[in-house]
């Protein structure tokens, strides 16, 4: 396998675990926080569930994909989205259908995944270099 | 020193180390490889873990590679057949390291400092053997300074540290308070994986 297939390939396995875990983590917040939830501590939960999936997930793919350029995208939608979806589950009538909420999480999985990527293309490189170089 | 509790929690992690690490070796491997390019003459490898470092290093150069844990150094052992110079494996201290001063004209660490208790205390060590023209070359992941990142850092290390490493440390600000010049930083994933080269001052 060449190098660069083999990037490919981990990016493709980090764009889908950041889809899993939006998926896994807008399901239980879908199934654990309901309208009747005071905002903030739904938000706090969410967050919560988020990181917990995060985690599981995190754990069971680093054997595949790693852990740090997986953690980062995957990380994010757990902790975050949790936190957004338990949000929006307090202000609208919780008669979002089971699928709806897979779909929206999975979008959500997938934007935070483009925009991390977009984001590391803009933050990679050298940062300092000493005038007279590095000495090895 | 003779820290035996975090040689036996790396002695824990040595088994199934490779399976869990694999893919993530892999994905760090050609900035690795890029990185050791570099060396030259009398290396120190930091943190041996179980040898996977020891295929990415240059040729011909005499290395001794050290590990805090017996069973890592023992499961490294195996694979000093894949390197194509001098190389010996022994079970050491970062922070107490058995050789003269200015013995070393390059030192290598590949994700160590995230996990070295007073990582402060082994960067001084690890000055005191590096010769006045050595370098010091790392590849380590360090704290972001995005703060949503930085955060999910900070909840993941209070996890990862009981089995491993500690994902959140400033390792470029301990490297300069420890009495090195930075030679170079480079940004390899967002600004949490990092090469860095720095020399002795």
């Amino acid at each position: 396998m060449t190098p660069d297939t083999k990037h490919a390939l981990f990016a493709l396995g980090d764009g889908l675990a950041s889809m899993l875990v939006g998926v896994a983590t807008a399901m239980a917040v879908h199934a654990a926080i309901t309208p009747g939830w005071d905002m903030a501590l739904a938000m706090v939960a969410g967050m919560v569930i988020g990181t917990v999936v995060h985690v599981v997930i995190g754990v069971l793919l680093m054997p595949l994909i790693g852990a740090l350029e997986a953690m980062v995208p995957a990380g994010i939608t757990g902790m975050y989205g949790g936190m957004f979806f338990a949000m929006r589950n307090t202000m609208v009538d919780h008669n979002m259908s089971h699928g709806m909420a897979c779909l929206i999480g999975a979008a959500f999985g997938a934007i935070v995944y483009v925009g991390v990527a977009l984001y590391n293309r803009m933050t990679r490189g050298v940062m300092y270099e000493h005038p007279r170089g590095t000495r090895a | 020193m003779n820290d035996k509790k975090l040689a036996r929690k790396w002695d824990r992690s040595s088994v199934g180390y490779d399976l869990v690490n694999g893919a993530e070796q892999a994905r760090l491997e050609p900035f690795k490889r890029s990185l050791f390019a570099q060396a030259k003459g009398r290396v120190l490898l930091i943190g041996a873990g179980t040898g996977h470092d020891f295929a990415l290093l240059p040729p011909g150069l005499d290395v001794i590679a050290i590990d805090i844990s017996e069973k890592m150094v023992e499961r490294a052992g195996l694979r000093v057949k894949d390197y194509c110079g001098n190389l010996q494996v022994r079970r050491m201290d970062v922070r107490e390291l058995e050789f003269s001063d200015a013995y070393f004209d390059v030192a290598l660490a590949s994700c160590v400092f995230c996990s070295v208790p007073e990582p402060a205390r082994g960067l001084h060590e690890v000055r005191r053997v590096l010769k006045p023209q050595g370098q010091l070359l790392m590849v380590e992941h360090v704290r972001s300074r995005i703060g949503a990142i930085a955060l999910m850092q900070d909840l993941m290390t209070t996890l990862s540290s009981f089995f491993g490493p500690q994902m959140n440390r400033d390792t470029v600000g301990t490297l300069l308070r420890s009495g090195y010049r930075l030679d170079r930083e480079e940004n390899l994933y967002l600004d949490i994986i990092k090469a860095i080269a720095a020399t002795p001052q």
